[in-house]
This record gives structure tokens, sequence and C-alpha cells, in this order.
């Protein structure tokens, strides 16, 4: 994609939640929001929302990227989820991701609990990049401007991932962090 | 590929609460009234249609236990919230911190928290 422009755009929320209108989806439009500020030309799509079953994103996104798009951001489903509280929903985004790229960066947040935050994938198939970010409001808004920043600034895919990564870790009212 | 890893040092809670009738929530709204009367702060993490998980932060648990009528009685004017007899907060104890150095490498799971319960 040429850094400066952006003409077809694909959003895609995750969650079984999202998907039901339990939890109403306040992402999408945001990020679609903040698309059309950046590019005004651009067609932005939002998808049907999928339930947290990995093998139906990977699916998904496969189906998307035949389109062959300039972008396609997949929303929610970043953390270690189910993994860490069976109380909590099934996180697949990530993985999902890594499956379908065959290029990607990609930087894990942990808590000091050890616990996955958020797992940030940044990656092309073709001339399609495709991203993800984590669910809650602040934090994907956080890591959506951060992307559009580093785009704007041409950046490679692991300085595009450092820089979304950085924009969620700035959303914990963290004293200090490591990179390891 | 490339990997890296980032760990974030913030105190945090869970905070849960159970028998609501959840449907359009508006978990923004839910965030800033909760982080408002806890003076913290404040994300969802999990829903359903009866209860809802939120992480807090740099708070001791016991303000929040026992602050229990007064959250909920905060609640009540939440888009997609509906408080019932049976609602009730909980919070956990703050989250224990794991020495990142004895805990296994992949492929056991992608979860580091996974791996250390498993070595341990």
């Amino acid at each position: 994609m040429d850094e400066m422009e952006m003409k077809t755009a694909y959003i895609l929320p995750t969650g079984d939640e999202i998907k039901s209108g339990i939890v109403l989806d306040l992402d999408a439009p945001e990020i679609m929001c903040l698309i059309v500020r950046a590019f005004p030309q651009a067609e932005v799509t939002r998808l049907c929302p999928l339930l947290d079953i990995e093998d139906t994103i990977f699916q998904k996104i496969s189906e998307v990227a035949e389109k062959q798009p300039d972008l396609i951001v997949l929303i929610g489903g970043s953390g270690g989820g189910h993994r860490f509280s069976k109380s909590l929903g099934k996180d697949f985004t990530h993985s999902a991701l890594e499956k379908y790229l065959d290029e990607c960066a990609s930087h894990e947040i942990y808590g000091k609990n050890g616990h996955m935050w958020s797992k940030l994938v940044c990656g092309r198939k073709g001339n399609t990049t495709i991203i993800n970010v984590p669910g809650p409001f602040d934090e994907a808004k956080a890591a959506f401007e951060a992307y559009l920043g580093a785009l704007s600034q041409g950046k490679s895919l692991e300085d595009i991932s450092l820089d979304m990564a950085n924009a969620v870790l700035a959303q914990y009212p963290t004293g200090a962090a490591k990179t390891v | 590929m490339e990997h890296e890893y980032i760990i974030a040092h913030a105190d945090k809670s869970v905070l849960k609460i159970t028998g609501l009738e959840v449907k359009g929530l508006n978990t923004k709204q839910l965030e800033q009234i909760l982080a408002d009367k806890l003076h913290t702060f404040v994300r969802v993490i999990g829903v359903t249609g009866e209860n809802i998980e939120m992480d807090v932060y740099d708070i001791e648990p016991e303000q929040v236990r026992k602050n229990e009528k007064g959250l909920v009685e905060s609640i009540v004017l939440t888009e997609g919230i509906t408080v019932t007899d049976l609602t009730k907060i909980s919070c956990s104890d703050k989250i224990v911190e794991v020495d990142y150095d004895k805990i296994p490498e992949e492929p056991i799971s992608n979860c580091a928290r996974e791996r250390w319960m498993k070595w341990k």
C-alpha cells in the first residue's frame, strides 16, 4: 500500500458479546471515523462481527483478503482471555492472524502476573496490510491512531507494531515497562 | 516473524458484577462512571448477559468491597445495564507478581501465566 493512500479498508469486529449485541460495538465506528479523517476518499466497510472461533476468524480473514483491500483491521480478542480465566472470552485474533500471514511483526504486552494482556500483530499478505487492535475502546483507538501515525511516516511492520504496542501500553497506569 | 515482549508493571484487581441483565452495554460509559466513583482507572474485560468483569487499577480491593452499595447504585444509569435484586459486586485480591525468569518457554502455551502455572 502506498503509505499516503488508502482506498479500501475492512473493519472486522470479533467477539460473541459484540455479535449478540450484549456489548455495543463502539470501536468500529471510531476506527471508521479515523480512517475517513485521514483518507477522505477511502471506502470503509464494517463487516458482521465474528464469533470467537479461531477457524472462523481465519476463514474470514482469508475471504476478505482475496478482495485485496489496502487494510483489514480486526478488533478484539487480542489478550490471553480464556487461557487465563475461564470467565473471560476466547481470544483468537492474534493466533488466527499469525497462522494466516506470511510476513508479520508482533508485540506482546504482559502484566506482572504473567498474563498476556494484549498481543498486537501487524502484517502483510500481498498488498494488503492486516492489523489487530484490542477490544477496549481507549486501547483500540490509541492503537489505531498509532497505526495511522506510523503509516504516514512510512515505518516498517516492526516499527508500526511497536508504536501500536506502546500506544496501548500508555493506556495502562503503569509506572514502568521493559522490553524483553 | 519478529516478536517482542513488553511487561506492564501495574497493580490491578478484578472487579466482577454479577446478577445483571446486560444488553447493548456501553462499555465506555460504564468505565467512566466507575472511574469517577472509585477515582481510579477501570477497564471492561469480559461481558456476558448476566455478568461484567473489569480490571481496576491501583486500588485496594477492600475499598471496592466496602463501597458495593454505592457502586451498584452508580451503574444503574449505564446504557445497557439493568440491575436486579441479585446484583452483587466482588473484587479479587491484587494480582501476584511472577518471576519471568522462571517461566518455561513455548510451545507449552502462548500465555506466560499458563506456562508459569504449569511450571509451578
